[in-house]
């Protein structure tokens, strides 16, 4: 097997940046883990917890918006952040430390990989980082910050955490440009390999991108405070605003979920994971009452806010993490069905539909489920439904929670009635058929009877119904780890 | 740079909103898509120059096909 990654010194020769410019003395230097350290903790609460030697790697404790955390860096000051056994020591240390402590994590990455002078024993102890990263999985929140090149074993690491935010400078990949180049014949590099639109959009390694380091390293606060201090929700502080102005007048059109999200969570707290990758759901951390949430919703601007494979992936994984860390969730349902197609099926809907499935039906943290305009056929049942076990299932009133859309129900329905009737006349015939179709199998009335649907609220009521249901519901933890699905 | 405004998914075309030789801004709406049973609005992702159309209202689209030329 060859080795993890590029020696560190060929992986930077083949930055975008085509000459490594001369480096200032350690201290003055801003890839000095001390600076990132002490600019990713809040001031003075730095308290360093291993040794500042040549390891590679620093830890500290320390607090972020006053939330106590354990934080270790990789020290790019020396052989490119490469990862011995002693590095790999501070890592799993920390760990210990947080495990101990029950306090969130955050690792800042800078790491060309494994040292390759100490052979096969810094792939080992790399391995001991993932064992305990593993362990720890579903225990403590892990956040990985990315600031620069992450190859071989130093991807692997943040891409075992929760939340995975990338810096401008980020790069992750298992082997570099030049083992790439040599293997396949790619002439690719580093930021097409691993950079923000690679893991932004496509592979969704990456959860957020952030233009500067400052931002990375604040987004990372932001994450730490929201996990490891989730606050209690209290309904009564709640105010109400009508979510309802979000959406279009045509029940047809489509629109962005963005902004019913942002009015749903309190001002300027809500976090989007994942923003670009599989857009058609969005993942998004905030606080609702005081307290911590999820909120998945369904984006019905991106492919229609059809389920496909890859955002049911999306989806499954943050539910899981949501409940593993107890963070209750909140539904957003709209949505027409799964996407057809043979790229869908050929690329295992039905195997990473069902991992949203499970998420949910596994799921027992509080999670309360709005239906805003629709929620049709299997994708209704996926998105936290009655059945999967929803702690309470809100409507709006003109919702429609149905098999398919009443016009599609009655052409197969009626189809030999339908084909009797003259053209010119059969959107109208169509338009009653539905009409009576949707009082007997589709409205809202219909899915309470059912027990389906357990209230119906306004639109400017909704933010105090979901909140009393998350409230009054029984705070519980789902005991599993945070696998990266 | 040209940008080239892409089909996310089979669709019909239901309307194009915008002509060549239009100025539109990043977030504005370009066209309308019809699939699944919904309208769904094709935005920009870039501000320019609507240098091309190659769709019309009625056509059919597949995944990935060029609908428009920005720029």
């Amino acid at each position: 097997m060859t080795a993890l990654a590029d020696r560190p010194d060929d992986t930077r020769a083949t930055a975008d940046k085509p000459a490594e410019p001369s480096r200032p003395p350690r201290e003055q230097d801003p890839r000095n883990p001390n600076h990132r350290l002490s600019a990713l903790l809040d001031p003075d609460s730095i308290e360093l917890v291993s040794a500042d030697d040549r390891s590679g790697m620093l830890a500290a404790t320390g607090t972020v918006h006053g939330t106590p955390v354990v934080a270790f860096c990789s020290d790019a000051t020396v052989m490119g952040g490469a990862m011995g056994a002693d590095g790999c020591r501070v890592v799993v240390d920390a760990y210990e430390r947080a495990l101990d402590d029950g306090v969130p994590i955050i690792g800042l990455w800078h790491s060309g990989g494994a040292r390759l002078a100490e052979g096969v024993l810094s792939l080992h102890s790399v391995g001991q980082i993932f064992e305990i990263m593993t362990r720890a999985s579903g225990r403590i929140p892990q956040l990985s910050v990315v600031l620069g090149p992450a190859a071989g074993g130093a991807a692997y690491g943040p891409a075992l955490t929760d939340i995975v935010i990338l810096g401008p400078e980020g790069r992750v990949f298992v082997t570099g440009p030049d083992v790439v180049r040599s293997v396949t014949g790619e002439d690719v590099d580093m930021l097409r390999l691993g950079g923000p639109e690679p893991h932004g959009r496509r592979s969704g390694v990456v959860h957020v991108v952030s233009s500067t380091e400052r931002e990375a390293l604040d987004r990372a606060r932001h994450l730490g405070s929201l996990l490891g201090s989730q606050g209690e929700i209290d309904p009564a502080g709640i105010t109400d605003v009508d979510l309802g102005a979000n959406l279009p007048e045509s029940a047809k059109r489509a629109y962005d979920v963005h902004p019913i999200v942002t009015d749903l969570l309190d001002d300027d707290t809500g976090l989007e994971l994942h923003p670009k990758w599989a857009p058609n759901i969005t993942t998004t951390l905030g606080r609702f009452g005081g307290r911590t949430v999820g909120v998945i919703a369904n984006n019905p601007l991106r492919l229609g806010g059809c389920l496909d494979s890859t955002s049911a992936e999306k989806a499954a994984r943050f539910v899981r993490m949501c409940d593993a860390f107890g963070v209750p969730l909140v539904v957003v349902v709209d949505v027409p069905g799964y996407l057809p197609g043979v790229g869908q099926e050929w690329d295992g809907v039905v195997r990473r539909g069902a991992k949203l499935l499970h998420a949910f039906a596994e799921a027992t943290v509080p999670r309360v489920t709005l239906v805003t305009r629709k929620a049709y056929g299997g994708a209704y049942i996926a998105m936290n439904s009655r059945a999967l076990g929803a702690t309470r299932v809100v409507a709006w009133p003109t919702a429609e929670v149905a098999v398919m859309g009443a016009v599609a129900a009655v052409r197969i329905l009626h189809r030999r009635k339908l084909a009797e009737v003259a053209p010119e006349l059969r959107p109208q015939v169509e338009a009653e058929l539905a009409e009576e179709h949707e009082q007997i199998a589709g409205g809202v009335d219909r899915a309470m009877e059912l027990g389906v649907v357990d209230e119906v609220a306004q639109p400017d009521a909704t933010r105090s119904a979901l909140a009393s249901a998350i409230a009054e519901a029984p705070a519980r933890r789902g005991g599993h780890g945070n696998i990266p699905l | 740079m040209a940008e080239l405004v892409s089909a996310e998914m089979v669709a019909n075309v239901h309307s194009v909103v915008v002509s060549v030789g239009d100025h539109v801004e990043s977030g504005a709406m370009l066209l309308v898509l019809e699939s699944m049973k919904m309208e769904i609005p094709v935005l920009s992702e870039v501000s320019g120059l609507v240098s091309e159309i190659r769709v019309g209202a009625g056509d059919v689209v597949q995944e990935g096909d060029v609908l428009m030329v920005i720029g």
